[in-house]
């Protein structure tokens, strides 16, 4: 590897990229390590966990997993039609640039910030966050979706084509089967990263774990915040379990 | 019958020329046709247009005396069954949903957007049993061996009863034993009365199992006859 003088150009300029990042940002060392008993005390802040708090915050949790399923399936719904749109092998070229466009537009929001749009349009609470999850979603579904298009036999498309069947049946019998479980897989994805997403959208009113996790931070009631905390991972942690070993199902079919 | 006049594809830029450049012949009923020819040659290509899947820029493809134009192509389309290089098959789906597949040109979308009669699901059973696939309909042809989803591919391509049959590489990937059993159900539909088309790459292959070759090369035609001798004509030609 090292025989090729291009490799050393590229290794030197490596190294000069992170020198750069690293000197503008003026990381300093030092106060971090003299930071160090403060973080301490912050951190002792939250323990013991408050467990007086434990029905409250299983049903902000609940509410968050609820924003999470429709949010998800919101998104799917609406997804599906950009990514055919999108997708080069069934597609014409104008259309397809304008499904693009609509993707990278939705890919290049945050969700914190389409979540204080639809707080302001819809007032707090949990809807605006599951509008806001929904919207969000799109922009990586329809992406999911459509490389899973993209990825669809040619030639079993073809062959359904010269038995006469029409567009709908090469659809429904050529295309959903392929697609189906590659697509399953990355909602159940998108539903895993939905719940986490959703436990930060309550910061800015709009339903959700977060709401209360945030009150309590600046609050001082750090003691409960450790008990939503913990009831999080754990949840979480479930829904991961369980989901990849679906996905895994998934792609064996 | 199929017949093409003087036929040509459009330009093909990296070739510099038509992949099909200028072709006619005529296949009648009940013959069994190897194409033969050189990677490029086009074999594939006269394959396809002659199911309209190739657009023609000149020149006209008339099957059973129709010309191929949008309005004829379901007639076109129910007188062949086709066979893929590969198979061409749904691997999601099981080999009796495939072999189903092939009768969804003489439905509606509406019904088959709930599934297929009992009828057919019978008549696609009988198929897949009559190739030796009885016990494997179930199985997602994912699972299925090569030469079980090339007789998928074959069911699924006589599920409407075509008169003619094309098939490209039927046998490419599979082994000796496996092509031999492929051909041989290919060859006891031709004694049924079936019309071949052949794209073949094994010039044996050819003689002993078609009674005509068509030789392509550079998208023409530079041999059509017997296939008797065809190892030396090519040798002679390619």
């Amino acid at each position: 590897m090292l025989k090729n003088p291009r490799n050393y150009f590229f290794i030197g300029l490596l190294i000069t990229i992170y020198i750069w990042a690293w000197q503008s940002l003026k990381v300093d060392l030092t106060s971090l390590s003299s930071s160090g008993q403060y973080l301490g005390v912050f951190l002792g802040d939250f323990f013991p966990p408050n467990w007086q708090v434990l029905p409250q915050a299983m049903e902000a949790l609940l509410e968050t997993i609820q924003m999470s399923v429709i949010g998800t399936t919101m998104g799917a719904i609406l997804s599906l039609p950009i990514a055919i749109l999108s997708a080069h092998n069934l597609s014409p070229v104008g259309l397809r640039s304008l499904g693009n466009l609509l993707q990278n537009t939705l890919r290049s929001i945050p969700s914190i910030i389409l979540a204080l749009i639809f707080v302001s349009v819809i007032g707090l609470g949990s809807t605006a966050g599951t509008f806001a999850l929904g919207i969000y979603s799109i922009g990586y579904l329809a992406k999911f979706y459509q490389e899973a298009i993209e990825s669809v036999d040619a030639n079993s498309l073809q062959a359904l084509q010269v038995t006469g069947a029409s567009w709908l049946q090469i659809a429904q019998y050529g295309i959903l089967p392929q697609i189906l479980p590659l697509s399953l897989g990355y909602t159940l994805y998108m539903f895993e990263y939905n719940i986490r997403a959703a436990s930060i959208l309550g910061v800015v009113g709009a339903g959700g774990i977060g709401f209360e996790l945030v009150n309590y931070i600046n609050g001082f009631e750090r003691t409960k915040a450790t008990t939503f905390i913990l009831v999080m991972l754990v949840v979480v942690t479930v829904i991961d379990l369980g989901s990849s070993k679906l996905r895994q199902k998934l792609t064996e079919l | 019958m199929i017949e093409c006049q003087d036929i040509y594809s459009s330009h093909k830029s990296s070739l510099n020329r038509p992949i099909l450049n200028g072709i006619s012949l005529k296949i009648n009923p009940g013959e069994s046709v190897a194409l033969l020819g050189p990677n490029g040659a086009g074999k594939s290509s006269l394959l396809k247009a002659m199911v309209g899947l190739v657009p023609i820029e000149k020149g006209e493809i008339q099957v059973n005396g129709r010309k191929i134009t949008p309005k004829s192509l379901p007639y076109v389309r129910s007188q062949m069954g086709m066979i893929w290089q590969g198979g061409g098959l749904i691997p999601q789906l099981s080999a009796l949903d495939n072999v189903l597949c092939g009768r969804l040109g003489k439905m509606s979308s509406w019904s088959s957007l709930g599934g297929f009669s009992k009828g057919d699901r019978q008549k696609a059973q009988t198929l897949l049993s009559e190739l030796g696939l009885a016990w494997q309909s179930q199985e997602k042809v994912s699972k299925l061996s090569g030469g079980q989803q090339q007789r998928v591919a074959i069911a699924r391509a006589l599920m409407t009863s075509p008169p003619i049959l094309l098939a490209d590489e039927p046998t490419s990937g599979l082994d000796v034993v496996v092509t031999q059993q492929v051909m041989a159900i290919l060859m006891a539909l031709h004694q049924g009365g079936i019309t071949l088309v052949l794209v073949l790459h094994d010039l044996a292959m050819a003689r002993q199992y078609t009674d005509r070759a068509i030789i392509l090369e550079q998208g023409r035609v530079i041999f059509d006859g017997k296939s008797d001798n065809i190892e030396q004509e090519y040798s002679q030609l390619c």
